[in-house]
């Protein structure tokens, strides 16, 4: 999943006069003017009906979209701020009195979850609701999910053959990658999040505590070259060689390759964790009805279809025409082993767990 | 002092401690709040018992000090041979020390790495020069922060030296000269303490950017951690209570800072009826070439970075990656930046953001010095210390405290909603570009004679002609820095961006962001170019002073 270089924000917190609906003449006069100013700068007087969408997808993936949406309901201009998804989170809270969003799209649901505990979420059921896998759908249908999001293991196809290339989370502390593995700082990725989720609970499962997994943890701090602080960094050095292997996403090692990076990727052969990614209907949004739509329609046979086939989403469909399914999901499908994943546990307990890590792990596997 | 003028002073001393420092103690009042609204000392307390937040701490005052030292140590010497000395190419090496100032944000820093890194061009050429297995060095840690402030923050000292001594008196020097002070003593008992206003505007400058600086320690600390990333790490974490904590003793640091430097505010005033010294010749033939080696050999490290980043905007996607030099070359990158019409947009935005933003910072930045240094209101200094705060808190920070000062419409208690319109961005940016205009346009104002005021005003000038015909003119040296400064700044800005644009008002910077998210450091690289031509026509404009004001 792509995310900026900043951080999460400090949560709004309702006061008493946040619920005061605006009524100040002057405050309605001064805001008038200023959506006029809006509408003459963005000179958008072309009486298309403005759909917003705060998405972590990144240009291609909402370019492509926008262009298709538009193509079909030339009525529609859709828009996108392509932030990264804790970022989301916070303009939504901070924006909550006055939402500028139709729509949230993308990002994994334990984020979503956060967005439910602060009431900014409104309810909506597509069609297609009863055709994903139920554990990705948000209670009193608050999201769904729109694409699966495998996590891997990532290395240099230049210098490390993919025969040699670790096969499981374990390998990666062998040995041969001492000093060789970089890792996106994972406090500031639901990515990494996940997957330091996968062995802690794995840890909790087989000894009833998080101890074997925080040791695991320490031997991977001990192996790791540098902590990059930002998707296009951890790029950058992986095809710079400053580091051979690495642990991240699928999807963005997908479509690094397609640009002609020199980066491979396997599945972990005892299970990898599979974060669902979420769309939802913002709260009080501007055009609800438009918004709702667009639910209806990027959760669609073809939408979904486009998105594997150009942008290398995994869909969230189960249904899908087999025939028309893109090659490589269906290589995908076979290969990957799904561990199933407490994501629950892990929205609870996950940030005690990375402070922990972040105090008492990080620099002291040496 | 009429009571209309006392109005005007107490209407803006409200109107800054509305924008600036309100959002501020919003923040404040959040570190003492628990999770549920209750008042509670606990994250305090929490802070005061761990031994990292004061490593942390102590981290942040040393390196801040350091690059105030490294910086001034830089920066100083170089203004005096810029402005002083003749030699060949001084004029365009003059202009290009200031460089470092138009570095764009984030696809500047990959451009750093790309050189200075342990797999960037210069480590490579060390590696192969000496046969080396692995990498020279690692850019990593204490030094790589101090490496990368000293570089990008000598400009202040160097811009705001020039700036003084552009205004210094030629009289004065000489005089002490004639009374029998060698080189040195007029330098001490002179030139500096006629410098001083500036040096000390300067310090404050860069101790404040270093103790605020993010980028630098974000990416090239590693384990070595201050207050900013500190901050960062615990609110990623959401840990909201204890980041406000932080957030708070980062400030506090900084306020004892403006207080300690604000506190001599009673220095030498210069003599300034006549002009500043002509730059001289150099006299020995050796100097000479040693100047201007020495003086090209720095212009060509300053403008390394940007070179690579011109290169970087040239390479196609995944292909410079072992190599020394690029393998392939394309102008690809450009073409899709101009042949996609909402890419270019963003320009647009950032200009005109920027421009209002300047003109603005700059005009209250004039009232503030008239009222500070001339009229002598009782609010003065107040209002001075007001319009230096936007320096004490990160970027972030700031830009949080603002949106969530303005989220929320209860305008009994001067809160309306300015989050998600056009405003808050462009706001933002003047608040931010307060300390920048204010700083170089109170030394201006303190180097200045007001003797020279007075005489306009006893030949019958009336205000408003003196302060067209006769202050502003001289201070045109210290506008033109301050406005330049300012306007860049606000041209490159991220930190604060990236929280409060909205559709209508995103800007270069997260253009830039958008491309680096997609792996596209080409596309990104060229943006980058783009914004440095931009701002470098702009120092070039602002330096066009020295052309005008002699």
């Amino acid at each position: 999943m792509s995310e900026g270089l900043a951080g999460p924000r400090r949560p709004w917190r309702p006061g008493p006069e946040s619920v005061a609906p605006p009524r100040h003449p002057a405050g309605r006069l001064l805001r008038r003017g200023a959506w006029a100013a809006v509408l003459l700068l963005a000179a958008c007087g072309d009486g298309r009906v403005p759909l917003t969408m705060y998405s972590p997808h990144g240009r291609d993936h909402l370019t492509l979209l926008e262009r298709e949406y538009e193509r079909l309901h030339p009525e529609i201009d859709v828009r996108w701020l392509d932030l990264g998804s804790q970022e989301v989170l916070d303009r939504l809270r901070l924006e909550r009195v006055n939402p500028q969003a139709d729509l949230w799209f993308g990002g994994p649901t334990t984020l979503f979850q956060r967005g439910i505990q602060d009431s900014l979420l409104a309810p909506y059921r597509p069609s297609w609701a009863g055709r994903v896998d139920p554990s990705g759908v948000g209670p009193d249908d608050l999201y769904y999910p729109v694409y699966r999001t495998p996590t891997i293991i990532a290395y240099n196809r230049d210098a490390v053959p993919d025969s040699l290339a670790p096969r499981d989370w374990d390998d990666v502390l062998t040995p041969r990658w001492h000093d060789k593995v970089l890792i996106r700082d994972p406090v500031a990725s639901g990515t990494m999040r996940a997957i330091w989720g996968l062995i802690l609970q794995r840890s909790l499962r087989s000894t009833g505590d998080t101890a074997a997994g925080m040791a695991w943890l320490r031997k991977l701090d001990g192996q790791t070259r540098t902590y990059a602080l930002s998707p296009a960094l951890l790029d950058a050095k992986l095809a710079r060689q400053e580091g051979l292997v690495t642990l991240w996403d699928l999807p963005d090692i997908l479509i690094a390759q397609s640009k002609g990076m020199p980066f491979g990727y396997t599945f972990p052969t005892s299970g990898t964790a599979v974060i669902d990614d979420a769309i939802a209907l913002v709260r009080n949004a501007r055009h609800p009805a438009e918004a709702k739509a667009f639910i209806e329609w990027v959760g669609g046979t073809e939408a979904q279809l486009l998105a594997a086939e150009k942008v290398f989403r995994l869909p969230a469909r189960h249904d899908l025409p087999e025939a028309r399914v893109p090659a490589w999901v269906r290589t995908v499908e076979r290969e990957m082993v799904v561990e199933p994943m407490d994501w629950a546990l892990l929205a609870e307990r996950g940030a005690t767990w990375m402070g922990y890590w972040d105090q008492h792990v990080r620099g002291t596997g040496r | 002092m009429t009571p209309a003028r006392r109005g005007l002073t107490a209407l803006l001393a409200l109107l800054l401690a509305w924008v600036v420092a309100y959002p501020l103690l919003i923040v404040a009042l959040e570190s003492v709040r628990g999770q549920h609204g209750e008042w509670t000392l606990a994250y305090f307390q929490r802070f005061l018992a761990e031994p990292r937040e004061w490593r942390a701490l102590w981290a942040s005052l040393w390196t801040s000090v350091a690059s105030v030292g490294l910086a001034a140590v830089l920066g100083v010497p170089l203004a005096f041979l810029f402005e002083r000395y003749e030699f060949p190419g001084r004029r365009l090496i003059g202009a290009l020390v200031a460089l470092p100032a138009v570095l764009p944000p984030l696809v500047g820093v990959i451009a750093f790495l790309f050189l200075y890194g342990e797999t960037g061009f210069i480590a490579r050429l060390v590696q192969a020069v000496l046969r080396l297995e692995e990498p020279p060095w690692r850019l990593e840690g204490a030094w790589a922060i101090l490496l990368v402030h000293a570089y990008s923050m000598y400009v202040y000292f160097y811009l705001f030296t020039r700036a003084g001594l552009a205004q210094l008196d030629h009289a004065a020097l000489e005089a002490a000269q004639s009374l029998g002070a060698d080189r040195w003593r007029t330098l001490r008992r002179v030139t500096l303490p006629l410098l001083a206003p500036s040096l000390k505007g300067a310090a404050l400058l860069t101790f404040m950017t270093a103790l605020a600086s993010f980028s630098a320690p974000y990416i090239f600390g590693g384990g070595f951690r201050v207050m900013t990333t500190q901050i960062v790490f615990t609110r990623l974490n959401g840990e909201y209570g204890m980041a406000m904590v932080q957030t708070v003793v980062l400030s506090l640091l900084g306020l004892a800072g403006l207080w300690l430097a604000g506190g001599g505010a009673t220095v030498a005033r210069a003599g300034g009826k006549g002009v500043a010294p002509r730059p001289q010749p150099i006299a020995s033939p050796a100097l000479r070439l040693l100047a201007t080696i020495g003086g090209w050999t720095l212009g060509v490290f300053l403008l390394l970075p940007h070179a690579t980043l011109v290169l970087l905007s040239f390479v196609p996607v995944g292909t410079w990656t072992v190599e020394t030099f690029p393998p392939a070359y394309t102008v690809a990158n450009y073409v899709q930046l101009l042949t996609e019409p909402t890419r270019l947009r963003p320009l647009g935005n950032s200009l005109w953001m920027a421009t209002l933003a300047t003109v603005v910072a700059m005009a209250v930045a004039v009232a503030v010095g008239l009222l500070a240094t001339r009229k002598r209101a009782p609010l003065a200094g107040l209002v001075e210390r007001l319009i230096a705060v936007p320096w004490l808190v990160p970027g972030t920070v700031f830009a949080v405290a603002l949106a969530s000062a303005f989220s929320v419409h209860a305008p009994w208690v001067a809160r309306i909603i300015l989050v998600g319109t056009v405003w808050i961005l462009p706001l933002a940016y003047v608040i931010r570009n307060l300390p920048l205009a204010g700083r170089a346009v109170l030394a201006g104002f303190r180097a200045l004679d007001p003797s020279v005021e007075e005489a306009a005003h006893s030949l019958g000038a009336g205000r408003w002609r003196t302060l067209r015909r006769v202050t502003l003119p001289l201070l045109r040296p210290a506008l033109a820095a301050g406005a330049t400064l300012a306007f860049v700044t606000a041209l490159g800005d991220f930190v604060v961006s990236i929280i409060l644009y909205t559709y209508d008002t995103r800007p270069l910077s997260l253009e830039i962001l958008s491309s680096l998210r997609q792996g596209d450091v080409g596309v990104a690289a060229a943006y980058g170019v783009l914004l440095m031509l931009l701002s470098a026509l702009v120092f070039a404009l602002g330096s066009e002073r020295e052309v005008v004001a002699r």
